[in-house]
């Protein structure tokens, strides 16, 4: 295989396992969630905001897998 | 990290601007003017503009009220949502057709650049306001439970704004770098997916960068 043939199918890696480790946890998460505001519709308010914070700090770590994609994808010559 | 920048011209023969540079201009001129035109027409019964004006300045206080208090909402209210109107302009200054097709206008926020020096401001303005507050016992938080907690602690302090600056910054160059694929494949139509799905991760990653923001704040402030 060439170098870029690497470095290709190692960005694809790079992505496609920083795609489903947080998919699993946003799912895990936005279940508990539906759940306890089925449980109790009151504080629905309360736990959408945590909910928010909670996805997007796992969705860093997506971002991140995507940023060194790009990155090791623009190395390809 | 990322693409580099065309420079345009430069000022006084060292200052380099890009094209992030004049569309930061156009959206401040643009912020200004709406501010001054509001400001000149303040009426005690509002018309339709001062209306929905008023609506998002409510919204945006009910917003930091409910992390910060309303006592601490309303003092750094200035800051905070200064951060939070400059950061969903740019945001959505990436969706106008043209913006990021050519290198004389682009969505500023799809640059590291830009983003960094957001995180570095809010990591100023946490490290100010934090020994304002309470000026003896500030560095006592450092060392809390136990001594040996200060490196981790310190490192805690450089990733705040380094993550924050992070997410903003792969988001909105990850659409943007979407939409553009999306383009080179099937010039129209194909770009509109990702558009629609961009109209609302662009107003969310300004709520969730504001909403950490207070959340830092809340926590150095306590």
């Amino acid at each position: 295989m060439t170098n870029s043939a690497i470095i290709a199918i190692a960005a694809a890696i790079a992505i496609a396992i920083s795609t489903l480790g947080p998919a699993i946890g946003q799912g895990m998460t936005a279940k508990a969630a539906m759940e306890s505001i089925a449980r109790q519709p009151d504080s629905a308010k309360d736990i959408r905001s945590t909910l928010i914070i909670s996805l997007a700090l796992m969705e860093a770590l997506t971002i991140y897998g995507l940023l060194i994609a790009f990155m090791l994808v623009s190395k390809i010559a | 990290m990322g693409e580099k920048s065309e420079v345009l011209f430069k000022i006084f023969g060292f200052l380099d601007v890009t094209g992030e540079v004049v569309t930061m201009w156009i959206i401040l001129a643009v912020i200004t003017v709406l501010s001054l035109v509001v400001k000149k027409n303040l009426k005690e019964r509002p018309g339709k503009f001062q209306n929905i004006i008023e609506t998002g300045v409510e919204y945006l206080d009910n917003f930091f009220s409910d992390t910060l208090g309303k006592k601490k909402a309303r003092k750094y209210f200035t800051f905070l949502s200064s951060l939070f109107i400059f950061i969903i302009f740019s945001n959505y200054s990436g969706l106008i057709p043209g913006v990021g097709l050519t290198e004389y206008v682009k969505a500023p926020t799809a640059s590291l650049s830009v983003t960094l020096g957001l995180g570095i401001v809010t990591f100023v303005f946490l490290q100010i306001s934090g020994i304002k507050h309470n000026t003896k016992h500030y560095f006592k938080r450092f060392v809390s439970p136990m001594f040996f907690m200060l490196p981790l602690m310190l490192l805690d302090e450089i990733i705040k704004p380094a993550s924050l600056a992070l997410r903003l910054y792969g988001n909105i160059f990850g659409e943007e770098t979407v939409t553009e694929e999306l383009y080179h494949i099937l010039p129209i139509g194909a770009p509109v997916v990702m558009m629609v799905l961009s109209l609302l991760f662009c107003a969310l990653q300004a709520i969730v960068f504001t909403m950490l923001v207070s959340i830092y704040l809340d926590e150095v402030t306590e």
